[in-house]
């Protein structure tokens, strides 16, 4: 539009300027064609003026040199005096110079060709001359002369003039279009800017409009930064409650000691907490955004992981994946479960979680049930046996019932200690398990140690030797539970070690401690396992222990009764040459 | 600084005789990471061997407490005597990590 109005205005302005050099060159015309007029006029009259009192005077000669020297002078083409009748009176063109002489025939005027009168190019002008005799008519024609600069050279040189101006004209149009154009734009812009238009993409303008249509973008563009600022400002106002929700979460998942993945249904991780990365070692950073798959290796997990993200499964699959032991071994346990929100491009939440120890708990505690069925099962069989063959010998065979009596004795004795170690861990594990302080004499104590195992280390054909100090200090503590320790310890060097081996009781007292050591010659513990057999229900994994019955509870008990008295036990040992269990206890501690 | 580490269950419990001091604490440091990683933070750390802890000891517990929390897990000590649970208390590094009085009770808490 402005390039056309542009063209328009120089168009207008091209006419302007022929116009008003036509016009100029026609009326500078009529000027000089009037100013001629003017001059033939007055010459006319001046002539008139001589003429008639010569012709009166009869001085026609003078007339004659009177018209020649007026047409000489007054470049006239005609200038002739006639008579009413035609008759030429005196002529003062050159050629034509004639006078009226008597005796000669009268001479004729020629006519005016028709249409010099009317023709633009002369000036005719005709005046009335009276005599008293006759009336003649004075006849002036002279050609019009335009001055030089009111003729075609002056036509072309405006011409010229025009033309340049024109070119000038275009030249600058040219230089300006295209800034013409951008200012063009601009506007156009403006005016969708007061429609409501506030896209920055429709209200751009070309950048090779020049510097205004890019200082315009400039100003769109910042604008469109500023409105962009402001809306993310009155965005971040309006959702930052949400943001710190999510804040939170993330910081709340971070604190889960279970694992979890968000998966997409692309299987890219979208996230995982700290303890996923762990549980999948790997790294939180390298996870995000790459393939679960990289991390999961378990075909298992893998296939529920897919099922779900293809929404082919929607429920969720539990799958326990067992680690190599060169990872560290171990048991997670992950729930595979859908996650269908509008809001979230997850669909697989995978939670990971650790359950290793409570496996090896379980394992434990069956391993432990069958122990305790099987160490209950023996003694009570034994005694329901001897039961029913005592009442079959009834009083036949008194020596035969004595003995029944002994075994089911024995037995029972057997299995109510079994029982007691039973409660006893129960105890330990509920934390009731106390001591009852009373005054312990040490030398009653492993004196009836001694009665005790005495028939079992001859039956099994070992030594037992007690090297006891000549005087043992006073104690203060819980004598069933020391001597429940002491008969474990006892016990098991007795049970692990081979026939014609050695079991000895070195006890070292001072004041304010006494120092039990039990040294066997048997099996022998392997260094892995020393500090193992400590634990409850814990039992070695030496062939040679298999075959031996125990609930693996007695060195666990013992430990546990010294510590509850501030004491600790501790063992030296190598394999197939023996062990020492040492026995710290303080003499006068406060019983827990 | 000699360590003491057994498997019981299947938690991992290091057990440093000596005090944490100087460079000790860093090779502690470097050892308790190392069973961590190996047993996915099934960790326990018996202190009833441990005298004493310096500024270094406390700094190592601290960074490995960080690093357990930023696991979901957190540091579970044992045994601790009264000096070591006394100077954790003044550093206000007690509440970073879990105290247990022996090694069955800290086992005990992963079930």
């Amino acid at each position: 539009m402005v390039a056309s109005t542009g063209l328009a205005v120089a168009a207008i302005l091209l006419m302007a300027i022929a116009g008003g050099g036509a016009w100029t060159i026609l009326s500078q015309r009529q000027l000089a064609r009037d100013e001629l007029s003017a001059r033939v006029e007055s010459a006319g009259r001046l002539l008139v003026a001589s003429v008639e009192p010569l012709l009166g005077a009869g001085n026609e000669s003078a007339v004659k040199m009177l018209l020649l020297n007026a047409t000489k002078e007054g470049e006239f083409r005609r200038c002739r005096l006639v008579g009413e009748d035609g008759e030429l009176v005196a002529d003062g063109a050159p050629p034509k110079v004639a006078v009226r002489t008597k005796g000669s025939g009268p001479a004729r005027a020629e006519p005016i060709p028709p249409g010099e009168l009317s023709d633009p190019r002369y000036i005719n002008a005709s005046f009335e001359v009276v005599t008293r005799s006759e009336k003649m008519k004075l006849e002036l024609s002279r050609e019009v002369v335009y001055p030089r600069w009111a003729g075609w050279e002056a036509q072309t040189g405006l011409g010229a003039a025009g033309a340049a101006g024109f070119i000038a004209l275009l030249l600058v149009y040219r230089r300006l279009k295209r800034r013409l154009r951008g200012v063009g734009a601009i506007g156009e812009a403006l005016r969708a800017l007061q429609r409501g238009e506030s896209s920055a993409a429709a209200l751009e303008v070309s950048g090779r409009f020049g510097p205004e249509a890019a200082a315009w973008n400039q100003l769109i563009s910042e604008r469109e930064q500023l409105r962009k600022q402001v809306a993310g400002e009155r965005a971040k106002e309006t959702l930052g409650t949400r943001g710190d929700v999510k804040a939170d979460l993330a910081y709340a998942c971070d604190a889960l000691w279970q694992g979890m993945v968000m998966v997409d249904d692309r299987l890219m991780v979208r996230y995982a907490n700290g303890a996923a990365a762990i549980f999948l070692r790997a790294k939180r950073e390298a996870m995000v955004g790459a393939s679960i798959e990289e991390f999961v290796k378990d075909p298992a997990l893998r296939e529920a992981i897919r099922g779900v993200a293809s929404g082919t499964v929607r429920h969720r699959t539990t799958i326990e994946m067992k680690r190599a032991e060169a990872e560290g071994g171990g048991v997670l346990r992950c729930n595979v479960r859908p996650v269908r929100k509008e809001d979230t491009t997850a669909s697989v939440v995978v939670m990971i979680e650790d359950v290793t120890q409570q496996r090896v708990a379980d394992e434990a505690r069956n391993s432990f049930v069958a122990q305790a069925t099987h160490e209950l099962r023996t003694p009570l069989t034994n005694i329901r046996l001897y039961v029913e063959q005592a009442i079959e010998v009834g009083d036949s065979d008194p020596a035969m019932r004595a003995k029944c009596l002994d075994v089911i004795n024995s037995e029972s004795r057997r299995l109510e200690r079994i029982v007691g170690d039973m409660l006893s861990v129960s105890e330990i594990e509920a934390g009731s398990f106390k001591l009852r302080a009373s005054d312990v004499r040490l030398e009653t104590l492993f004196e009836d140690l001694r009665v005790d195992f005495a028939a079992t280390a001859k039956e099994k054909g070992i030594e037992l030797r007690f090297e006891l100090p000549p005087k043992l200090p006073p104690m203060r503590g819980d004598r069933d539970k020391i001597t429940l320790a002491l008969h474990n310890l006892v016990g098991n060097a007795l049970k692990y070690t081979p026939e014609g081996g050695s079991v000895t009781v070195k006890v070292e007292a001072d004041p304010s401690s006494v120092v039990v050591e039990v040294i066997d010659t048997g099996i022998g513990i392997s260094a892995e396992e020393t500090e193992l057999i400590f634990e409850k229900f814990y039992r070695a994994k030496d062939k040679r222990v298999d075959g031996i019955t125990g609930t693996g509870l007695g060195l666990a008990l013992a430990r546990e009764v010294v510590r509850l008295h501030g004491g600790d036990i501790s063992v030296r040992s190598e394999l197939n040459k023996g062990s020492t269990f040492t026995m710290t206890i303080p003499t006068m501690a406060e019983a827990a | 600084m000699e360590f003491l580490e057994q498997t019981k269950g299947a938690v991992r419990v290091i057990k440093p005789r000596g005090p944490l001091v100087g460079p000790d604490a860093d090779q502690f440091k470097k050892r308790a990471t190392e069973a961590a990683s190996a047993c996915l933070g099934r960790l326990v750390v018996d202190a009833s061997a441990v005298a004493y802890v310096d500024s270094r000891g406390l700094e190592v517990i601290a960074d490995l407490s960080e690093e357990m929390t930023q696991g979901g897990m957190s540091l579970k000590l044992c045994g601790a005597n009264e000096t070591v649970r006394e100077v954790l208390e003044l550093t206000e590094l007690a509440g970073m990590v879990e105290h247990y009085s022996d090694v069955n009770s800290a086992v005990r808490s992963f079930l």
